[in-house]
Parts: C-alpha cells; sequence; structure tokens
C-alpha cells in the first residue's frame, strides 16, 4: 500500500503517527462489491493479460510483478495499481515480517514504488488479518499516516496475495475520483490474476533459488578445483624435493610408488620398484613386524598411523633407521601413503651423544671434578655422578637442598646457597669461584673448589653451570708447604746476613785462636834443647793444619753471608712490597690477616739493595702478622702504605692490630735478641735497622692510637743524589756490636 | 832463670789464656792472664806490665773502656788488642786511639812478636 513519499520515511513511523482510532468497519464497502453492476467478464482481455503475463515470465522473470501491477491496471482501468508484500529486510517477502513495501506500483502513485510501511499503519494489514478481499473508501481516515499521501484514495480494492500458500502480501487497485467504482468482476480478475502471478512469482523464486544453489555450488566447485590443483602442485613439490621419503602402498604389502628419497633410504632403483619385486612387507626386519601389524590396525581403526621408529632393510641387506608415519587416501579403502624419515644422522648423533656422556663421566672419575648445574627459573638441580661420588651420596638420589646441607660444613656457604647470592646481587648472572668444605658421615672434611658460570639457554633462561674439585688433598699439600715456607722465613728471619757471619766467625776465632797459639808453642819447645820428641812437633803441625782450615772455613762464611758491597740499583719500593706480599699471601691467609695496600701512585724509586729492603720489608710483615696471632676480639687488619717523606725520602709503613709493645721498650725494640715473643729470638728487627742504616736511612716503632703498633722505615729517593754507594762497613758494624753480647 | 818482662793477658776466652802464657813464656816473657779487666785492675800487676794484651770483645766492660780506665789511673801501658771480628774499621779506630797493635784472630808468632817488640820499645822509650 503506497505511503507518503519516500523522504517523509526518514522519521520512525512508528512514533511520529499514532493509530488512528477510526474503526475498520467505517471505511470498509466491500458488500456493495457484490450489489453493484458488473461489467461482464473480457476474457480476451483477460487471456491476453495472462499471456503478457507468462511472456513475461518466460522473458524476464524479474519483472513479473511489473508487469502483474501494469495488467490489474489495465483491466480494472483504476488510477493507481501496485502490491505490497510483507518482509523483513526491506527486499525479501516473508510471512513474519513486521512491515510492507512496494515492489511494484504503476498509475498516479508510480513515485512512491520501492516505498513502504509498518503492518498496521495501513489498510494491506487489515488485509491479511482478515484473509480476504476488501474494498476501502478513503481509508486514510483510519490511517493517519497515510493523509499526506495525494492524490487521496477514494476507493480501493485489495486483494490477498499469496505465495506457497501463504498471504504474504496484497495486490490493490486504487480510484482516486469517483469516475468508476470497483465491481465483483474487478474482485474476480484481480484474485484470478493474483493467483497466477502468485504461481509465478513462487515460481520464480524457486528458480531464482535454483540459479543460486547452482551458481553457489559451481562455486564451491571451481574453489575446490583451484585448491586440488594447488594442493596437487603442493604434493608434487613435496614428493618432487625429496626432502622426505614418501611411498604410496597397498595394505597387501605392494609399493605402488615412491619418491627419490625413499629410493635413495633403502638404495633401490626405481626398476625394482617398477617390477614390483618390493613389497614393504619384505622390507620390514622381522623384529619390527609387530610395530608394522599394529600400524596397519590403526590404519583400518582410524585411517591413519602416528609416526614411529623402525628399521628398513636396504637393498645390500644392511639396515636404516626411519621414522615413518602415514594414512590411508580413503577411510576404508586399501591404499595410502607414508612419509619416511631417515634417522641415520640422528641415531649416530645420538650414539656419539651416548659416547661423549660416557667420556665426560669416565673424565670426571679421573680427574676427580664433577659437574653441578641450576636453572634458576625451575629450580632444577642436576648433578653428575662424580659429584654424587665427592659428596659420598647414592648416585641418582634427588638433590635438595636439606640433603646438600647435611655435607656441607656448618660454618661454610653451599655452592648453591652462594649461587643464589650471586644471582641476587648480580640479576643476570656472573662467573665466580667458591671453596668451601665437606663434613663427611666418619667426621673427615673435604676441601671443595667450584669455578661457576652462569649461562643462557635457548629460552634465555640463567642456568648456572659449575665444575666442582675436591681439592683436599691440594690442600692438605699446600698447608704442609705454606708450614716448611714459614719456618723457612723464620729460619731466614734468624739467620740473616752479617748478623750470623759475625757470630759464627767470633765463636770459630776464639779456638782457633788457641789451636794456632798451641801449636807455636810446641814447636818452640821442640826447637829448645833438648829437643821435644817428634811425635809432638808432627801434632803441632797437625793443629797449625786444622786450625788454618777452620779459618778458611769462616772465610768462606764470611764472602758467603755478607756481600762485600751491597748491590745497588733503583728499586720501586711498591714493586718490591707486591712480590712480597705475593710471597707471604698464604702465610697471611693462615694467620687470617685482612691486608689492605695504601700504595703511593707517584712513589719515588729508592737506590738501595732490593732484596735485603724486601728482607726487611718481609720481616715487618711477618712480625705484625705475628703480633695478631692471639687476637680474636676484632680483625687482624694490617695495613702496608707507602708515601713520599719530608727531605725527598720515602717512607713505608706497616700498621698491625695486634698485641703492641710497652711504650718504655722504643729503640731497644731494634736491639739484638730483644723479643716480646716466646718462640721469636728477636734478631729480625736489629738486622733490619742494619739494613735500613746501611740505606742511609731510619727506622722506628710507635704505638697506635687504638691497638697495635706501626713500624716505618724512611730512606732517601734516589732522585734525591744521596751516594750512590752504601757503607757495608757500618752493617757489620752494628751487627757487630748487637752481637757482643752472645 | 832470669824472667823478661811481665805481659799481662785480659781475655774472657780460657783456651787464649792457657795457650798464649805458654807461648810468650817460651819466648822469655814474664806472664800473666786474667778473666776480666776487674781482676786486672784489682791486682798488684798491673804496676809491673811492660805490655797488655786485651781482648776487645769482652762483656761488661769492654777493652777500649779499660784503655780510658787505665788513662785515667796515668798507667800508661802498651796495649796490644786482639780479636775475633775481622773488622778493619774497629782496628783503625783502636791504632787512632794509641794502641799499639790490633791483631785478628788467630795470628801467626811472627806478628804477634812484632807487635810485642813495638810495644816493649814503646815502654822504654815512655820510661
Amino acid at each position: 500500500m503506497p505511503g507518503p513519499a519516500k523522504p517523509k520515511t526518514d522519521v520512525p513511523l512508528e512514533t511520529s503517527v499514532p493509530y488512528s482510532e477510526v474503526p475498520l468497519e467505517s471505511i470498509l464497502c466491500t458488500e456493495e462489491l457484490q450489489h453493484r453492476h458488473a461489467r461482464p467478464p473480457d476474457y480476451e482481455k483477460e487471456n491476453r493479460a495472462l499471456v503478457k503475463l507468462v511472456s513475461a515470465l518466460a522473458d524476464s522473470p524479474g519483472t513479473i510483478l511489473q508487469t502483474l501491477a501494469e495488467t490489474i491496471l489495465e483491466i480494472t482501468q483504476c488510477d493507481s495499481a501496485g502490491l505490497s508484500l510483507l518482509t523483513k529486510d526491506g527486499k525479501t517477502p516473508d510471512v513474519c515480517g513486521k512491515s510492507f513495501y512496494w515492489p511494484a506500483i504503476v498509475g498516479m502513485w508510480n513515485p512512491h514504488v520501492g516505498g513502504g510501511t509498518p503492518r498496521n499503519f495501513g489498510p494491506c494489514g487489515d488485509v491479511l488479518d482478515q484473509n480476504r478481499t476488501l474494498l476501502f473508501k478513503h481509508f486514510e481516515r483510519r490511517y493517519p499516516y497515510l493523509q499526506p499521501v495525494i492524490p487521496s484514495a477514494e476507493e480501493c480494492l485489495l486483494v490477498p496475495f499469496y505465495v506457497a500458500g501463504e498471504a504474504v502480501g496484497t495486490i490493490w487497485s486504487i480510484m482516486h475520483s469517483d469516475r468508476r467504482k470497483f465491481d465483483a468482476e474487478d474482485d474476480r480478475v484481480m484474485a484470478s490474476l493474483g493467483k497466477f502471478a502468485s504461481s509465478a512469482y513462487q515460481a520464480l523464486i524457486h528458480i531464482e533459488d535454483l540459479k543460486f544453489q547452482v551458481s553457489e555450488r559451481e562455486k564451491a566447485e571451481a574453489e575446490v578445483r583451484e585448491l586440488a590443483r594447488g594442493l596437487e602442485a603442493k604434493i608434487r613439490r613435496l614428493v618432487e624435493a625429496n626432502v622426505v621419503g614418501i611411498v604410496m602402498w597397498n595394505l597387501d604389502g605392494s609399493i605402488t610408488g615412491a619418491n627419490e628419497a625413499f629410493l635413495r633410504m633403502v638404495q633401490y632403483d626405481p626398476e625394482d620398484l617398477a617390477s614390483g619385486r618390493v613389497r614393504w612387507t619384505d622390507l620390514t626386519p622381522a623384529e619390527w613386524r609387530s610395530h608394522d601389524e599394529r600400524a596397519v590396525a590403526d590404519l583400518k581403526a582410524t585411517g591413519l598411523f602416528q609416526p614411529f621408529e623402525k628399521e628398513y632393510f636396504r637393498k645390500d641387506g644392511s639396515r636404516v633407521s626411519v621414522l615413518v608415519g602415514g594414512a590411508l587416501f580413503e577411510a576404508s579403502g586399501n591404499e595410502g601413503v607414508a612419509c619416511v624419515l631417515d634417522l641415520s644422522e640422528q641415531k649416530r648423533a645420538e650414539r656419539a651423544l651416548r659416547r661423549s656422556e660416557a667420556f665426560l663421566a669416565e673424565g670426571q672419575q679421573l680427574s676427580q671434578i664433577g659437574s653441578f648445574s641450576w636453572r634458576v627459573a625451575t629450580n632444577e638441580i642436576t648433578w653428575s655422578e662424580q659429584l654424587y661420588r665427592i659428596y659420598e651420596l647414592e648416585i641418582g638420589v634427588p638433590v635438595t637442598l636439606e640433603l646438600i646441607r647435611t655435607r656441607v660444613h656448618p660454618e661454610d656457604v653451599s655452592l648453591i646457597e652462594k649461587m643464589k647470592m650471586v644471582d641476587q646481587e648480580s640479576n643476570g648472572g656472573n662467573d665466580f669461584e667458591w671453596q668451601y668444605r665437606l663434613i663427611m658421615p666418619d667426621h673427615s672434611i673435604k676441601y671443595i673448589h667450584a669455578v661457576a658460570h652462569a649461562t643462557r639457554d635457548q629460552h634465555g633462561q640463567i642456568e648456572y653451570i659449575a665444575v666442582v674439585q675436591d681439592v683436599t688433598a691440594r690442600r692438605l699439600a699446600e698447608e704442609a708447604r705454606d708450614k716448611a715456607r714459614s719456618e723457612l722465613a723464620h729460619m731466614a728471619r734468624v739467620m740473616s746476613l752479617g748478623t750470623l757471619t759475625a757470630s759464627i766467625a767470633h765463636e770459630l776465632n776464639q779456638p782457633l785462636s788457641g789451636i794456632v797459639t798451641n801449636a807455636s808453642t810446641c814447636m818452640r819447645m821442640l826447637a829448645a834443647d833438648p829437643p821435644n820428641v817428634d811425635g809432638a812437633r808432627e801434632t803441632a803441625r797437625r793443629t797449625i793444619r786444622d786450625g788454618n782450615r777452620a779459618s778458611e772455613v769462616v772465610t768462606r762464611l764470611r764472602v758467603l753471608f755478607s756481600k762485600k758491597e751491597v748491590a745497588t740499583e733503583s728499586v720501586d719500593l711498591n714493586e718490591a712490597i707486591r712480590e712480597v706480599i705475593a710471597l707471604s699471601l698464604s702465610e697471611l691467609r693462615r694467620s687470617q690477616v685482612v691486608l689492605r695496600t695504601e700504595l703511593a701512585g707517584d712513589l719515588p724509586l729508592v737506590s738501595g739493595d732490593r732484596v735485603q729492603l724486601q728482607q726487611v720489608i718481609l720481616n715487618l710483615l711477618l712480625n705484625a702478622s705475628d703480633a695478631m696471632s692471639g687476637v680474636d676480639d676484632r680483625p687482624r687488619q694490617m695495613v702496608i702504605r707507602t708515601e713520599r717523606d719530608e727531605n725527598d725520602h720515602v717512607r713505608l709503613t706497616v700498621q698491625d692490630a695486634g698485641v703492641g709493645f710497652e711504650p718504655q721498650a722504643g729503640n731497644s725494640l731494634f736491639e739484638a735478641f730483644y723479643t716480646t715473643k716466646s718462640s721469636g729470638m728477636g734478631i729480625g728487627l736489629s738486622v733490619s735497622r742494619s739494613i735500613i742504616e746501611s740505606h742511609h736511612g731510619r727506622i722506628w716503632a710507635s704505638p697506635n692510637d687504638g691497638p697495635g703498633a706501626t713500624f716505618s722505615f724512611s730512606i732517601p729517593a734516589a732522585s734525591a743524589g744521596i751516594a750512590q754507594t752504601s757503607d757495608p762497613g757500618r752493617l757489620r758494624m752494628s751487627a757487630l756490636t748487637n752481637v757482643n753480647g752472645s | 832463670m832470669i824472667m823478661g818482662p811481665l805481659i799481662t793477658i785480659v781475655d774472657d776466652d780460657e783456651s787464649v789464656r792457657e795457650s798464649l802464657p805458654n807461648l810468650l813464656m817460651e819466648f822469655g816473657f814474664a806472664v800473666q792472664a786474667f778473666s776480666s779487666r776487674e781482676e786486672f785492675l784489682a791486682s798488684d800487676s798491673i804496676h809491673q806490665t811492660r805490655c797488655l794484651l786485651l781482648d776487645v770483645d769482652m762483656p761488661s766492660m769492654t777493652g777500649p773502656t779499660l784503655q780510658v780506665e787505665l788513662r785515667r789511673r796515668q798507667q800508661e801501658i802498651p796495649i796490644i788488642f786482639i780479636t775475633g771480628h775481622g773488622d778493619e774499621n774497629v782496628r783503625r779506630g783502636l791504632l787512632k786511639q794509641g794502641a799499639v797493635a790490633c791483631l785478628f784472630k788467630p795470628f801467626s808468632e811472627t806478628v804477634l812478636l812484632e807487635a810485642l817488640n813495638a810495644a816493649l820499645q814503646a815502654a822504654e822509650a815512655s820510661v
């Protein structure tokens, strides 16, 4: 049913135009159709109209509704004619539609074609509700929505339009004036044409639907064909690329086709294949037959079998390891395809890996080195067998922190704990070395040295890998060596330089003097009258000879122990200190001394005997260490410092936190045999003073403000123009004077 | 037997106190030996002694100190020092202070005789 011109439909109809309260009966005059004078039926005209409709259906089915509207206009001689169809989407007829649309309008209302109204906004809704032909007079009285539409409808005849037996719309014709009135003949013709159009339209819809289905099917088939072409090309590519072996087979055991890759694996020729001699059942060694049978069972049940590892015989009877998986072409068929992967390389790599793992384990056992890894993200700990042996744990037991803790010395930090600390501090992993002790169930101690390395696995997760060595034997050897070294150092300290020489010389010369004198006396006596016994003369001569020999020994000793000249060279005191520290490091560590060095960067060279100066430094170092040996309530801190001193001197200071000394001891510290120690001989400091004085320097001691003492010496820098030669005589004199008390 | 001039030995070493007097007596000297300077200073020999053989290395009071003490008592006795330390500096110092000689132990009888002769000549010259 026509409504306002299209622009008006922009306004939401339901809200803009309220439904009228004018009752339907007041605008109907359907009954009058029976009473009006009816035109005689014009069958010829009606026949022509039907032919026109049929032609339209044959020639251009899409215009069938338009043709129907034109036919109605012509036969009923009305002013406007058209169709209203219920729809949901505005274009497809639908019996459940909530509005009408107008697919065809001819005559005066033609401009409204394509528009529409909500279902109850016009007469069509009422026609469908009553499901019969209705004749309206000025229907705009009931349907305010249609009031603005001009020219208004004087009379409107509507008949239901059926598709597939359901009323989906109306066919209508309108008189805009009273030049003629509809009659029963109009009703009949419209119903008749409507019935025909309805069938035609239904056929049309079927045809359209068929056409749509056909085209859809063609489209789908084309896509499938395209897909198949693509797939085929891809499959051909896959087969011909020979990246994997591909074999086509029959469940009965025959091979119907294979690519080169497969033939290469089993070393058959294409001719062998063509001859039909090669059967997959024969390619399979006996012990793999059961696997094949399982695969065949899977094929029959599911149409495919999951890849599994097996072996094939090659043509020459050798074997090749493969991974094979496949499927039937059709679920219930006999033919199928399988992909075959050559595993020879993997198997070889696996064997190599197993061998290298065995080597590693063997190597670890031989070298007593275990390995350890810790994945930070998963907290996963892995131990090598050798590590279990070092810890004396049963190989393979799960490694937990608690288990590790049962072995690690209670005072020590275990490797894994240290790793966690390092990981937290560095946030990203650091390499480090770590030493700790283990206590075995028999209470023996093991010394462990570990070197750890942080790495990232392929997922970027941090993993710590460590090699762990039992260094107990080495450690014990080191301790023995250190002990020997410290005894040696002590000896050297006691018996250094001219002190020893002077001592020995003096001790020997006294009796020598007696011997020589006695011998001389003896000779005199024999020369007297009467002459003495010859034997006595001989004894005397021997005494002299022995005496001289003893004297020569002394002379040699003197050469050995006291240089005639002090070797003079330019000495970098810092470098000399570093060497001494390096020598005594393990001694200091054993004594738990915390050593700090503050060596001046711009220290001038000094001139002197490097070895003698190093003896002094070593002496001061060991004294400081000894002085702290009983200290347990504070760090055993030692500071070695070098600096420029006034008057172009260089000063070295050794500060300890030890027992210190009585203030009145003062200078006597540097006298021979003065000692505060129970085990020392007290020679070191006196010799040190001799050496420093021979270098034109000064050595002194002062008590610290806190605990301990500070020993210093100060010697001229080489650039200060001090005489390059020292005074060895003075050194010896000093030593001699000190030893006189013996 | 006519005794020669008195030679006095002061040395803490017993072997020296035993051997040296014998040799000196063979040369014809009269000899007395003391183990310390205190003993010597307390004895009568101090006035008869023509030459003093003095060990440098004695404890408590060293040789040179005895020399100073003798000078204080106006006892001008020629002194020959003997020492177990062959230190040339020490010898130089002692000679400078007026010692006749300084012998390094062990010494030969020739060297000893030369020194004694020099000492006795010095003693005569001073008389």
